[in-house]
């Protein structure tokens, strides 16, 4: 009996030595989503996890780190929806005018901001396309969505960054 | 999907501006998450074995129809 086979039935030798093989493979997936190192190590317990508790929907001849990977994303989407931005966008700032450093540093945090306030679908479409340039066939599994509506979704990102850069005044 | 399109360049410069603002991330991942994975897991229950049902059916049976003999039971338990 293989190793996915076991798994399956809930053996969990089998289990751990599957998570040992795949942990860094989703951590390091959900990490480039929700840029955050600690966020991301609880997101891939919670992966695991899980995956352990759906272990019967898992069909041992499929791709396990492809299934692994959709409930990932799946997971970072959530915690993207639940963690929305408070700030206002284009809060003027207070007090005296800022040196040029400053403003370079405003002007970063006022596009971090304009990204966060995406929507998460297409916030995680446009970080992985965008920002990691994977793969539109790896984005479009991990999301379970076909490549044509990736490439919609990265449009309507651009589409909303462009305008809130132009707001900005940031065309370099 | 109207409005003003979206043309390769400013897909590019969209990106530059992007990766200018977000430091990259590292995904090395640091530790074994195992540990942690098998604390969230929820403990096995022990099975029962089915002559140990057995044994409580029979024990069971026995006392309601001689329930003198629960002191004996008492007595070995």
């Amino acid at each position: 009996m293989d190793l996915f086979q076991r798994f399956a039935l809930g053996e969990i030798d089998a289990f751990e030595t599957l998570v040992r093989r795949f942990q860094g493979n989703i951590y390091a997936w959900i990490v480039r989503i929700v840029r955050d190192p600690g966020i991301a190590e609880d997101l891939t317990v919670e992966t695991l996890w899980r995956a352990y508790r759906a272990r019967k929907q898992f069909r041992p001849d499929g791709n396990f780190a492809a299934w692994l990977r959709r409930i990932a994303t799946n997971l970072a989407l959530d915690h993207l929806r639940r963690k929305r931005p408070e700030q206002s966008l284009l809060a003027e700032p207070a007090g005296t005018p800022p040196t040029d450093h400053v403003l370079e540093q405003e002007i970063r945090e006022k596009i971090q901001q304009a990204f966060r306030r995406l929507p998460a679908k297409l916030q995680v479409t446009a970080t992985l396309a965008l920002l990691e340039e994977q793969p539109y066939e790896e984005i479009a599994d991990a999301l379970g969505i076909s490549v044509g509506a990736v490439k919609v979704r990265v449009f309507r990102a651009l589409r909303v960054l462009r305008k809130q850069l132009n707001r900005l005044r940031v065309s370099r | 999907m109207g409005g003003r399109g979206v043309n390769e360049h400013d897909k590019q410069q969209v990106r530059q501006i992007l990766k200018r603002s977000f430091p990259p991330v590292h995904t090395e991942l640091g530790r074994d998450l195992w540990p942690a994975v098998l604390g969230k897991l929820d403990p096995c229950p022990i099975p029962v074995p089915w002559y140990d049902w057995a044994l409580i059916v029979v024990s069971a049976g026995v006392l309601l129809f001689f329930p003198q003999l629960l002191l004996v039971f008492a007595y070995h338990l």
